[in-house]
């Protein structure tokens, strides 16, 4: 009996110090059991204070995880294997973005067990890692893809090849002195963003990108984009300084990798850039801003009465509705913004080079566009309006969690003040205690 | 000085009384109690505390609180304000809405954080919520 006794107590003892959490709980969610490191992992994250569902618990940093369980057609198996989830954004250089990773497997008709783990230095590593493979890969593949041309100092065009005709369509004539916003679609890039480029190629030797290119004839590719510079001699005059340019079409990798990349970097809901995603740009973004402050906006939306949509329509129409937020947003915001769905019926945009008054301008054209509008859901049309809360950086916002912190009060206040309209904060205004204003006070 | 039968959880001006109590004392208190050194080391831990976790108190004593007793409270929660209170030189005493994992159920339980700067031994004491 003694010896018994104590292998419980042993083992007990094995599952408290266990450096990773376990979780079991029903389908549902409801917790049965969990060890301590999950509840260190989890508390924090808990709106009410409770560890009495894993959903519940997660939904505004992973609202995928209900679907995903409830959508898993076989008996048992792995619901989904090392997930990621993004739990802060991090400030640069200072506190490490957050991130937790997440394993569920279904072990029987009732029964759900999860593995979480924080990989918050792991991620990091990760990253910087990932940059040297894609230089590298850019580097030594596929050399008849490229374009290739020198660049000036600001990011002119400066040479011609027939390379550039080959992979862009265009003549000499229409691309020498000519910035490289030239071969992106309106709204894709700034020139904020091009400066940006430069100083981050000065800054790492490379500056790498994926994203959409345009033809002369106006058709779309997929392109991986690379700025360096010719020297990396500190002491030569600016004006002497210059940059190569490679674009490399990779529109068939892209949709290779497509189905993949996009189940990691999007909402499966709506499409759009999911929590992990947003905070990815956000912390680049804030790095530009910190390097060269300048405009940078932040949007925070949240769909209004979500919960009665839900109750009265079913959660198919509230899907629905979700949907039709995200497709409204993408169409309200330009190219080089990022749009995405932060948890639950939470959504955020990132609108870099956009200072306060152009983000309210955004954000009210947006809440009219969905007040104007309605969703049909089997025939039965349904009409939702939106709060959103504004906020902009400034010297006073120490980071992405304080801006989206402002954003997220702004969006409180819409939300008391009624409803269905835009309202700010301004981090200057709150340390005085001055009155926020509403959207055009 | 001996601590009386029954110190309630909530009692203000607990921790010199804990302090110097004996053993027998904080064993006869109706709540968890764990006391532990500014190096976060293991110090004391009562009965009531040693039932409600399924832990002998050998197995406890002399370990690491928040990696090796109680890692569930590692976090800005719990274990961040005992440093922030000791790096500001000042008291703490708080007490919050918490859920621990006992034999491995979640238990929602209050948390009395205790310190002070004049005193050697700090205190999480743990009441079951009603």
């Amino acid at each position: 009996m003694d010896t018994l006794e104590s292998e419980y107590e042993a083992l007990l003892q094995f599952l408290y110090l266990a450096p990773v959490g376990i979780v079991q709980t029903a389908l549902d969610g409801s917790i049965a059991m969990i060890n301590p490191l999950s509840a260190q992992l989890l508390m924090p994250l808990s709106r009410d204070g409770t560890l009495d569902n894993l959903f519940d618990a997660l939904e505004q940093v992973a609202p995928e995880l209900r679907n995903l369980v409830g959508q898993f057609p076989q008996a048992h198996g792995t619901v989904c294997d090392s997930l990621r989830v993004q739990l802060s954004a991090g400030i640069p250089g200072k506190k490490d973005a957050r991130m937790l990773s997440l394993t569920v497997l279904k072990l029987d008709d009732s029964r759900l067990m999860a593995v979480i783990s924080d990989i918050t230095q792991a991620v990091k590593r990760e990253r910087q890692l990932k940059q040297s493979e894609a230089w590298f890969s850019a580097v030594l593949t596929g050399i008849t893809d490229y374009a290739l041309m020198s660049l000036d100092p600001s990011g002119r065009i400066e040479s011609w090849n027939q390379s550039i005709a080959r992979v862009t369509g265009h003549s000499e004539r229409s691309v020498i002195g000519r910035p490289i916003s030239l071969f992106h679609p309106p709204g894709a890039i700034t020139s904020d963003r091009i400066a940006d480029r430069l100083v981050e190629a000065d800054a790492n030797g490379w500056s790498l990108d994926n994203g959409w290119c345009m033809r002369a004839d106006g058709s779309r590719f997929w392109a991986n984009t690379m700025i360096a510079p010719l020297s990396r001699d500190d002491d030569l005059p600016e004006e002497e300084r210059g940059y190569a340019l490679i674009i490399r079409d990779i529109t068939d990798k892209r949709e290779a990798g497509d189905s993949l990349l996009r189940a990691s970097a999007c909402d499966y809901l709506t499409g759009i850039a999911n929590r992990r995603t947003f905070f990815e740009a956000a912390e680049l973004e804030l790095e530009r801003w910190r390097r060269f402050p300048r405009p940078l906006s932040v949007v925070v939306i949240d769909a209004d009465f979500f919960k009665q949509i839900n109750d009265s329509w079913g959660h198919p129409a509230g899907d629905e509705v979700l949907r039709n937020l995200a497709q409204t947003l993408s169409a309200t915001v330009r190219e080089i913004d990022v749009v995405a769905r932060l948890g639950g019926e939470e959504f955020a945009a990132l609108l870099p080079s956009t200072d306060l008054e152009g983000a309210l301008k955004l954000a009210e054209r947006f809440r009219t566009a969905v007040e104007g509008q309605q969703v049909m859901v089997g025939g039965q049309e349904i009409r939702y309006t939106v709060s959103v809360g504004v906020a902009s950086m400034d010297s006073q916002v120490s980071g992405m969690d304080q801006l989206l912190k402002l954003a997220d009060s702004a969006l409180y206040a819409a939300k008391k003040a009624g409803r269905n309209r835009v309202w700010h904060k301004r981090a200057d205004h709150v340390l005085a205690g001055l009155e926020d204003g509403t959207a055009w006070g | 000085m001996t601590l009386p039968a029954h110190h309630a959880f909530a009692q203000p001006g607990l921790l010199p009384l804990l302090t110097s109590a004996s053993p027998e004392a904080l064993d006869s208190l109706d709540f968890g109690l764990i006391g532990f050194d500014a190096d976060g080391t293991v110090r004391q831990y009562n009965a009531f505390e040693s039932r409600a976790a399924g832990l002998s108190p050998q197995r406890v004593l002399g370990q690491s609180l928040f990696t090796h007793v109680a890692p569930c409270m590692n976090n800005f929660m719990v274990a961040q304000r005992f440093e922030d209170a000791a790096d500001a030189g000042s008291t703490l005493d708080d007490t919050i809405d918490y859920v621990l994992t006992l034999r491995m159920r979640p238990v929602k339980v209050k948390l009395r954080l205790l310190s002070d700067p004049a005193q050697a031994m700090r205190y999480v004491l743990i009441q079951r919520a009603l």
